[in-house]
């Protein structure tokens, strides 16, 4: 027996930006025994909250607990997680159906079961109870994961967890992409589970699949908490809501119109259609003649009235600010600074020049430092190597000495690129991929009459500028399910080394995946077809500002090739 | 013959993928006996399981990607002007190329050879319609999932397709996300725009929607959607007969016709089904 998992004040920031805050005080507690349901917006906060408790994101700060143990433990420098939790939990997240690595289904039972350390007879047994109690016949176990369809590797994911037995299920939107015979068979698991004194949390949309299942539900907004509260009354209370399950609609409407089949207590939300019909029928059957004419005049009142509109408008969460900054320059003005700066500071072969050009560095970089921020690790990482290099490059070993000519020298190369590449770090932010590619055309255009597809090539541009920052994304939730998997108890950022190729291989797969859909909707949507011949809605104009930033640079370099 | 007033016409299409030579023959066919026709300005619903041929017939109406069709497709040559038509698809992160919705709606219109001096206010006009006028100018990392397919059906609009295409736009959105999306598209349809709407979710059909229902490549069913869930003397509807699990005001009413007390007319929402108890009882 387990005990409740304990939230308290828990809050999570952003990995690169520390002032925001993605979950902010949560306090909750789940019941073992219970299912309880998080719903809310897309973005609101419910994936991270799964992660949170699962201890793949690090609190930064409040506490976490499962019955009197807490998940973060700091004996010794670094925390790490509780291992008894760890193995307690499973957790399911939105990519765990595509996290296949091995090359036959058995494997990946066979990684997943591994941290629990048990019998060959035991995980056979484990194995074949979880394939059925997911719906998977037998035979697909000595097949590769990858050639299973979509369905089928969705309740493998569910299997591999069932196969480890958890205390704790933690599942984010488990409904996505199953038929109906996948979840009534999901349902039924976890009925099963909660039967067993077991519990469950579950992000989910699908209220019309889960609600009836739940014992409590949670509603994130914007990060925290905004409502806590037994399925049944929640139900109750939000039936009118226009993304409410049609049945806890249908439900209000005709309890509006007289026709109330009484709110149950307890138990489901709402009735069976069958049950519903049988209650309306009865009720028919019981009403004298001029009652029923009565109470439909009293109900035609009752229904025109227009239900309370409590939909939350689609407009929430980010406070988004315009994106003035990227598209405020011309990306010209700023590729030539760019290239102008940078060429002279390499130029320096002096101290002092390395001082006059970091500090005319420090005067472009002070007022963009915001877009510095994210790279600070980088920076800190580069400047430790290059002391390291330095050192090296001094170390004499036959005798022991040290040369400083050499160490002081290699300093001075690198302290030289490390400014320009500071420089060339706010860049990304500076411009727009559509900028980009106009600037490309509008420089190169030229070279179309020689043959040279200048339009293509800037629209490919444009193309990988928006596909990189999905890159790193898209990473970080591979190694998420890989640490989550092999029951790691590091801080979620620090993969170990065995649990690479987990995560590298279908990373790699899902970047395919992802390419393919983004070609597809291009095609889709009309773009790059052959026989289209593109203009160019957006012209780009050199403005004041931008003739001011390359005067700058321009002069900027002039000193730095005078003081050279 | 084609009529003045349809958008497309398909007679007798066939299509299978495309390959070269002999194996062409063996491929097996993705759409078969497709007879189908559309006028301006109509809503239709497909549906279907997944691989029933919803999208291959979407795109074959839309006049896309590299298939063999055989039979004869007709689209109106005045309004379909680029001979094709967008379709927006499912995932929204794929859905915007731009980093903004007004420089997406550009891009959009820029690739589709629109003169230049008319895109901005093009775009402007496109991006109003939809609502999203108001975030023109934000990052696309800001926008929900919905915000991204309502910009994707900008750009549809701004490069005056004849028709909207929307392949499943409603499948990865929250709840409340999924009724605004289908909100303004029915708000477009009710200004003159003819629109496919392609769904798992019988939940989204409303009374008296066209419904074409594939399966296996085949149209199993082209009517109204109250004729899709009656139930003939057996009990038996061609929505049950398909597989499909039918919306719990269809259930119920279906129930009550059990107990001898059918309704009127098939309730399609929940205040269609108090109304029509109201009347019954």
């Amino acid at each position: 027996m387990v005990g409740d998992w304990k939230l308290n004040q828990a809050t999570v920031v952003a990995q690169n930006e520390r002032e925001k805050q993605l979950l902010s005080g949560i306090n909750l507690t789940f019941r073992s025994g219970a299912i309880t349901l998080l719903v809310g917006h897309n973005g609101s906060g419910k994936s991270t909250l799964l992660e949170t408790i699962a201890g793949l994101r690090r609190l930064h700060s409040g506490s976490i607990e499962q019955g009197n143990e807490s998940l973060w433990t700091s004996e010794g420098r670094k925390p790490r997680l509780n291992k008894t939790i760890v193995m307690n939990t499973g957790i399911a997240l939105q990519q765990s159906e595509s996290q296949w690595f091995a090359s036959t289904v058995r494997e990946e039972f066979d990684y997943s079961l591994k941290p629990y350390g048990i019998t060959s007879e035991e995980r056979e047994k484990r194995i074949i109870s979880a394939m059925e109690q997911a719906g998977l016949p037998l035979e697909l176990l000595e097949r590769d994961p990858w050639t299973l369809s979509g369905g089928q590797q969705r309740r493998l994911a569910i299997a591999c967890l069932l196969a480890c037995e958890p205390q704790w299920l933690l599942l984010d939107e488990p409904t996505a992409g199953l038929d109906a015979d996948g979840i009534r068979r999901l349902c039924a698991m976890l009925d099963a589970h909660r039967a067993a004194g077991r519990g469950a949390v579950v992000a989910t949309h699908d209220l019309d699949a889960l609600l009836p299942l739940a014992d409590e539900v949670a509603v994130i907004d914007g990060g925290s908490v905004r409502e806590a509260a037994p399925a049944a009354s929640w139900a109750a209370a939000h039936a009118h809501d226009a993304a409410a399950p049609q049945a806890q609609r249908a439900l209000a409407q005709l309890r509006a119109a007289g026709f109330a089949p009484p709110a149950e207590p307890s138990g489901a939300p709402w009735p069976a259609p069958r049950e519903l019909a049988a209650l309306l029928a009865a009720q028919r059957a019981a009403t004298p003649v001029q009652a029923a004419a009565a109470q439909t005049a009293a109900a035609c009142t009752a229904a025109t009235e227009p239900p309370p509109i409590s939909a939350a408008p689609i407009t929430t969460t980010t406070l988004a600010q315009p994106n003035r900054l990227a598209s405020r320059f011309d990306p010209r003005a700023l590729i030539a600074a760019y290239l102008l700066l940078a060429t002279t500071i390499l130029l320096q072969h002096s101290w002092a020049g390395l001082a006059v050009a970091a500090a005319l560095s420090a005067a472009a970089l002070i007022p963009l430092w915001e877009q510095i921020r994210p790279w600070l690790k980088a920076i800190r990482a580069y400047i430790i190597m290059i002391a390291i290099i330095a050192i090296i490059a001094g170390l004499h070993f036959n005798p022991v000495s040290f040369d400083w000519a050499p160490a002081m020298q290699n300093l001075q190369r690198f302290s030289g690129l490390l400014l320009v590449m500071m420089l060339g770090m706010p860049l990304m932010a500076l411009v727009t991929p559509l900028r980009v590619q106009r600037s490309l055309e509008q420089t190169f255009g030229w070279l179309n009459r020689f043959k040279v597809p200048v339009t293509q090539v800037a629209l490919t541009v444009t193309l990988i500028f928006r596909f990189i920052p999905l890159l790193a994304d898209e990473w970080e939730r591979y190694v998420k399910i890989a640490h989550a998997r092999g029951k790691a108890t590091t801080a979620s950022r620090s993969l170990p080394f065995r649990m690479l190729l987990p995560a590298m291989v279908p990373y790699i797969r899902s970047l395919l995946r992802m390419a393919e859909q983004m070609a597809d909707a291009l095609e889709a949507r009309g773009i790059g077809h052959p026989a289209a011949k593109p203009t160019q809605g957006l012209r780009l104009r050199f403005s004041r500002e931008d003739m001011l930033i390359v005067i700058f640079a321009a002069t900027a370099a002039a000193i730095l090739i005078f003081i050279r | 013959m084609f009529l003045a007033k349809n958008l497309v016409e398909l007679s007798n299409v066939s299509v299978k993928p495309l390959t070269y030579g002999d194996k062409m023959n063996a491929q097996p066919y993705l759409l078969q006996h497709i007879e189908v026709s559309m006028a301006g300005g109509e809503w239709i619903t497909f549906i279907g399981r997944n691989g029933s041929g919803k999208s291959t017939l979407a795109r074959v109406i839309a006049g896309f990607g590299a298939m063999h069709i055989e039979g004869r497709v007709e689209r109106d040559p005045v309004r379909f002007v680029t001979g094709q038509v967008p379709i927006v698809l499912q995932q929204p992160d794929a859905s915007m190329i731009g980093s903004t919705p007004w420089e997406d709606v550009v891009m959009m219109l820029e690739q589709h050879g629109v003169e230049g001096s008319k895109i901005p206010e093009l775009a402007e006009d496109a991006l109003r319609l939809v609502g999203m006028h108001i975030r023109m100018h934000q990052r696309v990392e800001t926008l929900s999932g919905g915000q991204k397919q309502l910009t994707a059906i900008a750009g549809c609009l701004a490069v005056q397709s004849p028709m909207l295409i929307l392949d499943e736009v409603t499948a990865m959105l929250d709840p409340e996300a999924c009724i605004h999306v289908l909100e303004k598209v029915r708000e477009l349809n009710k200004r003159g725009v003819t629109v496919i709407w392609i769904t798992q979710k019988l939940e989204e059909l409303a009374a008296s929607d066209r419904v074409l229902a594939l399966e296996q490549g085949e149209v199993r069913f082209d009517h109204k959607a109250e004729s899709f869930f009656a139930r003939d003397e057996d009990g038996r509807s061609i929505c049950e007969s398909m597989g499909f699990t039918a919306p719990y005001v269809i259930q119920t009413a279906w129930e009550l016709e059990k107990l001898g007390l059918p309704l009127e007319s098939l309730p399609m929402t929940p205040e269609t089904l108090a109304k029509a108890v109201q009347q019954r009882w």
